[in-house]
């Protein structure tokens, strides 16, 4: 988003003003013998931060600007005096730096050079006492630009932002009676040629004005994380580790007051997934993994609330700690004990929990909450769960039961026509490119079955990694639209992520894509006895010689719900198995070391005791011969991995492990 | 609690909000249906740029043969919600509501005239709609 660019640079714009600013009063205090010492620490440390920031982004002529500056004051500050006859040229050395940040070119040079002869003569003639007296100031007044920094930088007020939210829905009603007149004058003015173009600027006008509101609340995440990935690199060498961090859902959109507050909880938590997560290469290397260290920061929508989440593939807690975590409380409450988190040797062993306390607390402050999941030598994951107050959201309109609702776009993959279905299990299902997806109507949700049209346009849904086609009666269009919450009453209802304002003045509800990939999960197994609930898990055994193809398959099942454990080769897998008096189903591939899928499952049907255990082959082999011998050992299922669908195989297996 | 209130009608019973509550009364409008919310509520409606809920008072009530025409918009304790209801009647002033009524949603009953107004709870109509399930 080159839009969020733009966002920094303001930003950068806006800090440098503050700094310059001060910079300025602070060197005139230095003029007029108010200052000292501390004056001159001030300007070091505003000199400094605009050097760093406008390094951050690349602006080369106002660090450099910059970086002279400080070096001009440093040597104030060993010398324990800044001569007079220098305060002149730092003022206009800061009033270019402020014209440089602004965009102005070659305005930063020649000061660069000014200062830097100012250094060269000051070890020859330092003489002067700090300040002098009047005809100096009355130099540098004269001689000084007149126009200082704080006429071109930006002013900012303070607007409470419930303020803002009601210019927000005053500018949305504003544009629905522009819409209404533009109707009604449509019937009435017949050669209505410049009324149309009147009427046609005041939207564009319109659509300008819900923006800006819109911007006054909002920043996309990406405001704050492009300085992530080199702070996490440089970290990582710092104590001898790779690590390597992707961001994902930069765009998404928070509130600036979250934002804000957020910004040193995320590093925090991505420092400590460096520092305690993140294993050295040989530790590493030494379990199997690749030697850089995987961080993710992800963020997304899910529900009403905006998650972000940092993960990496490090140690993980210990298994003591998660022990203690199955004797009652959760893991987060564990780890953000305040004394768990500060005892040293502990955090050593949880790998993780260093301020854990003080994140909690700052996120709980936000009004969101905080989750962690974490598997020993598989990783953490922390998810900071914040309250989204206000977004601009582009989504997918449709029509069902001649009501509108919304989809995000990030989570629409395609739309098709829904011409034959057919039936997978109980639910009716549709093939898209030779793949079967499961198909709603939205009856779960909308309630109403009314009847489809011929060839109903069906979105297919995708988040998570799983994919749901939803039918509709008809397609509204792509639109940006502010999402609003439904209201504090409502705020405990899932499915939902909120509404949106049409410019008709109807109520679209927008669609948690979450919550409807799960919801015919749970509508699925309402349906079956009540049992079911009390029962644990399944247990799932996946049989993989490739670790990528293990831990694909393990976490596919996770999600839906499985209890997984894995093994490298059909000997293990037996050895696992007579450990697992309780397991349900075996996943097995077939070509492997030691022993092979096909030998796997002679071996189970000849075991007596687990004769009948539901067996699943997975693998490359699409050959005839290869799925008739499967069949022959007895196999109760066939899976091709090319043709490998998520739907499908865990539609297979809730159907062999039978609940 | 006596004091003036915004006496309104459900069905055939009357019911009354402490007028510091009302933020004001609209037409019914254009009614949201919400999938998947408890039958109380209506849906959502757009009052001024706004998304509020909508209550369907004589759902929550337990109420048969309403006409719903008005909304009266309430708040409490930083929740708002528009309730449904058939008629504004008027704003009186109203004596304590001392009669003993057993419901989930009223504080009592102001008797007046041999007539019994409930008095709404609005802490319990305006509760938001999963602390409800839990107490149900």
């Amino acid at each position: 988003m080159s839009a969020s660019d733009e966002e920094i640079h303001a930003l950068v714009r806006q800090e440098a003003g503050d700094c310059l600013q001060r910079m300025e009063s602070n060197l005139l205090a230095l003029e007029s013998g108010a200052g000292g010492s501390a004056e001159v620490d001030a300007i070091l440390r505003d000199a400094h931060s605009v050097k760093g920031s406008s390094a951050m982004i690349g602006w080369q002529e106002p660090a450099a600007l910059a970086n002279a500056i400080e070096e001009r004051m440093e040597r104030a500050r060993e010398s324990g005096a800044v001569p007079s006859e220098t305060i002149d040229p730092l003022l206009r050395a800061v009033d270019a730096l402020g014209r440089a940040v602004n965009g102005e070119e070659g305005v930063a040079a020649p000061l660069v050079e000014e200062l830097a002869g100012l250094a060269a003569e000051d070890g020859a003639s330092r003489s002067d006492a700090p300040t002098k007296g009047g005809s100096p100031t009355k130099d540098a007044q004269e001689t000084g630009s007149p126009s200082r920094p704080t006429a071109e930088r930006a002013p900012t007020i303070r607007v409470d932002a419930a303020k803002v939210d009601r210019m927000l829905d005053a500018v949305g009603e504003t544009a629905l009676y522009h819409r209404r007149l533009e109707h009604a004058l449509g019937e009435t003015v017949h050669d209505g040629r410049q009324v149309s173009e009147e009427l046609d600027a005041g939207e564009r006008l319109l659509g300008e004005l819900q923006e800006s509101v819109v911007q006054m609340r909002t920043l996309p995440l990406s405001t704050i994380t492009s300085p992530f990935p080199r702070a996490i690199r440089d970290l990582a060498s710092a104590e001898g580790k790779q690590a390597e961090l992707t961001i994902t859902g930069a765009d998404t959109q928070l509130d600036r007051t979250i934002l804000d507050g957020i910004s040193e909880t995320i590093v925090h938590l991505l420092r400590n997934s460096v520092a305690h997560g993140i294993e050295p290469p040989a530790e590493r290397e030494a379990t199997g993994k690749p030697p850089a260290g995987r961080v993710d920061l992800r963020a997304h929508q899910r529900g009403g609330m905006v998650a972000i989440e940092v993960a990496d593939d490090g140690r993980g807690v210990s298994a003591e700690v998660l022990a203690r975590v199955g004797e009652g409380g959760s893991l987060v409450d564990l780890l953000a004990e305040t004394g768990f988190s500060t005892a040293e040797e502990l955090t050593e062993v949880a790998g993780r929990g260093v301020g854990l306390d003080a994140v909690k607390r700052s996120v709980e402050s936000l009004g969101g909450g905080l989750e962690v999941q974490s598997e020993p030598g598989r990783g953490t994951e922390v998810t900071l769960l914040l309250p989204l107050t206000l977004a601009l959201m582009r989504v997918l309109l449709f029509e069902r039961g001649s009501q509108p609702f919304a989809l995000p776009m990030t989570s629409v993959g395609r739309v098709v026509a829904v011409t034959d279905t057919t039936s997978l299990g109980n639910r009716p299902s549709i093939e898209i490119e030779g793949r079967v997806v499961a198909l709603s109507h939205l009856g779960e949700l909308v309630g109403g079955a009314a009847k489809l049209p011929e060839r109903a346009p069906a979105i297919v849904v995708e988040s998570l990694g799983r994919r749901l086609a939803v039918a509709c009666d008809e397609l509204l269009g792509e639109e940006e639209v502010v999402i609003k919450s439904l209201g504090a009453v409502l705020s405990g209802l899932p499915g939902y992520l909120g509404a949106a304002i049409l410019g008709d003045g109807r109520i679209a509800l927008v669609l948690d894509p979450n919550h409807l990939l799960k919801a015919p999960a749970e509508a699925a197994a309402m349906d079956r006895p009540e049992e079911t609930s009390e029962q644990p898990a399944a247990q799932v055994l996946v049989v993989d010689d490739q670790f990528s193809a293990r831990e694909l398959q393990r976490s596919i099942l996770e999600v839906a719900g499985y209890r997984v454990e894995v093994a490298r080769d059909g000997r293990e897998a037996l050895r696992r198995i007579a450990e697992m008096p309780h397991l349900d189903l075996v996943l097995t591939d077939v070509q492997m070391p030691e022993m092979d899928g096909f030998e796997l499952l002679e071996a189970i049907r000849a075991d007596e005791e687990r004769a009948s255990l539901p067996v699943v082959i997975v693998t490359t082999l699409s050959d005839e011969a290869s799925r008739k011998r499967g069949a022959e050992v007895g196999a109760d299922a066939y899976v091709v991995k090319n043709e490998f669908d998520q739907e499908a195989l865990l539609e297979t297996i809730e159907r062999l492990v039978g609940r | 609690m006596s004091g003036v209130h915004v006496r309104v009608r459900v069905a055939a019973e009357h019911y009354a909000l402490p007028v510091e509550q009302v933020l004001e009364v609209a037409d019914l409008g254009e009614i949201t249906p919400v999938p998947g919310s408890p039958p109380q509520i209506a849906g959502v409606r757009n009052l001024r740029g706004q998304v509020i809920p909508l209550i369907a008072l004589a759902s929550m009530l337990g109420l048969a043969g309403d006409e719903p025409s008005r909304i009266v918009v309430a708040e409490s304790a930083e929740l708002r919600a528009g309730l449904i209801v058939d008629e504004v009647l008027d704003v009186v002033e109203l004596p304590p509501a001392s009669e003993q009524v057993e419901s989930d949603y009223l504080l009592g009953a102001h008797l007046v005239d041999g007539e019994l107004i409930g008095a709404l709870d609005l802490g319990a109509v305006l509760l938001p709609i999963g602390s409800q399930r839990a107490s149900a």
